[in-house]
């Protein structure tokens, strides 16, 4: 058979046409999350960190890392800027204070743990998990090592164990999980001297954070990160200099990440399920008219040779 | 018809590539070219930068507003021998600050006046080979200027007005003056002298049918007249050029004096403030004694306190005011003005500035804004007036004013600390980790106790000889004995008392906070405080 270029072009803008009919796409994710009722998050004062880094030690000794290649006494790490690394789950960072440059502002850098996590929303062996107590977890077993988590997360945070040749894990935060089903704190709260990390639920830390920007009026930019960054976050920030200046992104939004591609994902099914009945139904078309287009032909062919000839009517006709 | 749907699918889809086309390939790019960053660096700084900016009174300009470096044009004409009058015009033996011009014109005559004068004189220059503005309009009206102002603004302070004072021989009707308006006339009341700024504000205002001139022209064609009429008797007078005021460091080079004798206006020593009257505005507290004589020291102006007249508070802030906000706000009660917050002018506002200070933040940056103060700290103002006792019958303001304030003072001002300090007190809570803590209490306290020195302010809050205690134990009751700090803060995250720190947090965050707060550098890393743990054999 053949299909004329028009015919062609033709189908290719009825089957564009056809995917712009679908459902909207925010429907189908259903309603936003907030979070599981009474989940923990902890609330990190930037105010009131002094950079001891207490809270890396904490969180090398708690989930058995590999020592640092230097000391957590050391200070001088803090002059640059690091990122978390399959050998050290949190971080801390250093950076001038605008308002009074003799005492810099430290941010304590981690997995967020958001209330809807992009890494859990990309990953389709479901290796990413958000638990009731706010937690999100990561079950190697399952993992097939494809990273899209690493290209999903806004921050930056999941890191790849490239060194580990045949059983290569991907590493961050689990906001001690294991420790606070035990009715623990997370190692790095539970060693803060300064109880810049405070822990507890979610809606008694935001209400912390009010209460400080109440009685503190001009130590704080009016503004708790994570409140709804990324459609909310476990980890809040509080801090006196602007988050940007921190290093921390202000260009997220307030929408969780799974909703950004959910209209997209949304209509996946939609194309897998109607395309082949258009297309098939297209070509069943085109075919049928073929067809009768060729018996037409034939008719007329035969009915005029019947006119000419009536004793030449027995002509098979080779298709 | 079949053909026809055809050509319309075709033609939908051609729009659709061509759309494409646009969006990917940029076949029709019109996008903006990009602005030529400017270089930050090459951008100059001048304090004597004129902006025509009275062209802005008749509309919207025509081009940018023209770049006038006004010192340089002071520097050339002098190298001339020509003076100011190359520019401006003299009226009663007074030179205008506006050039070439005595009044206001219209729109067209100003232009007129600025670029024909400005381009006649450059071309001459120019015409005998010498150095010169420009001469084409966009020279002068650029698009962006590499010359920026760094002008700040200028202001008598107390040392300035005393030199002036000293050097016009006590004759305060040389710059100060009422305007009488059946005559027409500038003239003097004696005892009535105030700010300039309360009459001349920052733009000219019409009061009535007279005009009342900027306080920017008013300062340049009085200030720079008798600098010049000063000069021209061969006396030491103030600057002339630009920079002499308005230029940053320039300002420092003004000579201050350091005792400035008390001015004279009939200012009252002391003052009762008051918080009722007899027409039925019942006092909730206790009438205020204020030393105006002492305050008069701590400050630079009067219209740091006095907004806008001299005169007392309550002539415009009532005891009773309307929810209005007016614009001067006049009607802000008395009560709300002294109690403000944030603002200078106002008590509390002005003395919990001075809690910024390095001295006092160390307690005072980690007191809650909103925790209502206990109620003696009212009485520290509302003082509770002294039994009357027999002999001293008159209860009249004089009076009961002698009666309060020398006791008040003495015993104000001269506290003693007699608290039972304890000498060291161990800390044991990280014996785990560290050896215990010595903690050298009584040190601190002494410290804290001389930072009072050489602040009546901070020994008159700190009155009592456990106040200063209750920077580190809040809460409790003052004395000897305060309850040990474990007792509240146990452990960390209790729901019931969300901001409650734990044991280890409240400590470090008091001592770590207080000593970052007072800019105390020697104690920096665990172990400043916390000695290595010995290791035991």
């Amino acid at each position: 058979m053949s299909i004329s270029r028009r015919k062609f072009l033709g189908w290719v803008g009825a089957a564009g046409l056809s995917t712009t009919i679908g459902k909207p796409a925010a429907a189908a994710t259903g309603k936003h999350f907030t979070g599981y009722p009474n989940s923990f998050a902890i609330l990190h004062d930037t105010t009131l960190c002094v950079g001891c880094r207490t809270c890396e030690a904490a969180c090398n000794k708690v989930n058995d890392l590999p020592p640092p290649d230097k000391p957590f006494t050391d200070l001088s790490v803090l002059e640059a800027r690091r990122r978390t690394t399959t050998k050290a789950f949190t971080v801390v960072n250093k950076y001038d204070n605008p308002k009074d440059p003799k005492s810099p502002v430290f941010y304590k850098k981690q997995c967020n743990h958001c209330l809807e996590p992009a890494c859990a929303s990309a990953c389709f062996v479901r290796a990413f998990k958000k638990t009731k107590t706010g937690a999100v977890t990561y079950d190697s077993s399952v993992c097939v090592g494809c990273r899209y988590c690493i290209i999903a997360c806004p921050f930056e945070i999941p890191t790849f164990e490239y060194d580990q040749v045949l059983t290569p894990r991907i590493r961050k935060c689990t906001m001690c999980y294991p420790r606070v089903i035990e009715g623990l704190l997370p190692g790095c709260v539970e060693a803060c001297p300064m109880e810049a990390l405070s822990f507890g639920k979610r809606e008694d830390m935001m209400t912390i954070a009010q209460e400080r920007f109440r009685r503190y009026p001009n130590r704080y930019v009016n503004h708790i990160y994570g409140e709804h960054e990324m459609g909310g976050t476990s980890w809040l920030y509080i801090s006196g200099t602007p988050f940007k200046e921190l290093g921390m992104r202000e260009d997220l939004g307030d929408t969780p990440a799974p909703q950004l591609t959910a209209g997209a994902l949304s209509s996946v099914p939609m194309i897998v399920g109607l395309w082949p009945v258009l297309l098939a139904g297209i070509y069943a078309v085109s075919k049928r008219k073929e067809k009768i287009a060729q018996s037409e032909q034939k008719q007329a062919l035969t009915s005029a040779l019947d006119k000419e000839s009536p004793d030449e009517s027995d002509i098979k006709e080779e298709s | 018809m079949v053909k026809g749907k055809s050509y319309l699918i075709g033609a939908g889809i051609s729009v659709t590539i061509i759309i494409l086309l646009i969006g990917f390939v940029g076949v029709f790019d019109v996008t903006a070219q990009p602005k030529t960053p400017v270089d930050t660096q090459s951008i100059q700084f001048r304090p004597d930068i004129v902006f025509f900016d009275n062209m802005e009174a008749f509309g919207k300009l025509e081009k940018t507003k023209a770049i006038f470096l006004h010192d340089q044009h002071t520097d050339v004409l002098e190298k001339k021998n020509k003076d100011c009058l190359a520019c401006h015009k003299t009226e009663n033996g007074r030179m205008s600050p506006k050039f070439m011009r005595l009044k206001d014109v219209g729109r067209e005559e100003l232009t007129k006046i600025y670029c024909d004068n400005c381009t006649k004189c450059h071309t001459e220059m120019i015409a005998a080979g010498e150095k010169a503005g420009p001469v084409k309009c966009d020279d002068c009206h650029m698009e962006r200027p590499l010359i920026q102002s760094s002008r700040v603004p200028m202001g008598f302070d107390k040392s300035l007005h005393y030199r002036h004072y000293r050097a016009q021989k006590n004759k305060c009707d040389r710059c100060h003056h009422e305007y009488d308006k059946k005559s027409q006339k500038l003239f003097y009341a004696k005892g009535k002298e105030g700010t300039c700024r309360y009459c001349h504000k920052e733009q000219t205002e019409k009061d009535g049918t007279e005009k009342v001139i900027s306080m920017r022209f008013a300062s340049h064609l009085a200030c720079i007249d008798c600098h010049q009429k000063t000069r021209a008797k061969h006396m030491d007078a103030g600057p002339l050029r630009c920079a002499g005021c308005h230029d940053a460091k320039e300002q420092l080079k003004i000579e201050k004096v350091k005792n400035v004798p008390r001015l004279k206006r009939g200012q009252p020593d002391n003052v009762i403030i008051k918080t009722g009257d007899k027409k039925g505005h019942i006092a909730r507290m206790n009438q205020v004694p204020f030393s105006h004589k002492s305050h008069e020291e701590y400050n630079d102006t009067c219209r740091v306190c006095h907004l806008a007249s001299l005169e007392s508070c309550a002539t415009c802030h009532p005891l009773v005011g309307s929810n209005k906000v007016s614009k001067n706000g006049t009607d802000i009660p008395l009560k709300n003005a002294f109690h403000k917050r944030g603002h200078q002018s106002s008590c509390i506002g002005c003395h919990e500035s001075k809690q910024q200070d390095k001295s006092c933040a160390g307690c005072h940056a980690f007191m809650s804004k909103t925790r209502q103060q206990e109620s003696t700290a009212c009485l520290r103002c509302h003082m509770v007036p002294l039994p009357e006792k027999t002999g001293v019958l008159s209860t009249s303001r004089a009076a009961k004013m002698a009666r309060l304030m020398p006791q008040l003072w003495k015993e104000t001002f001269a506290p003693i600390y007699k608290v039972n300090v304890p000498k060291t007190v161990v800390l044991k809570d990280l014996v785990d980790q560290y050896e215990a803590v010595e903690y050298p209490h009584r040190k601190v306290f002494d410290a804290m106790v001389k930072k009072l020195d050489g602040s009546k302010l901070a020994q008159y809050f700190h009155y009592d000889e456990t106040t200063l205690c209750l920077g580190c134990h809040h809460n409790t009751p003052a004395g000897d004995k305060p309850p040990r700090c474990g007792i509240c803060h146990d452990k960390p995250f209790n729901e019931n008392n969300l901001l409650r720190p734990g044991i280890m947090g409240s400590f470090h965050q008091q001592c770590i906070g207080c000593h970052q707060k007072m800019g105390i550098e020697k104690y920096t890393g665990c172990t400043s405080c916390h000695k290595e743990r010995k290791k035991q054999s």
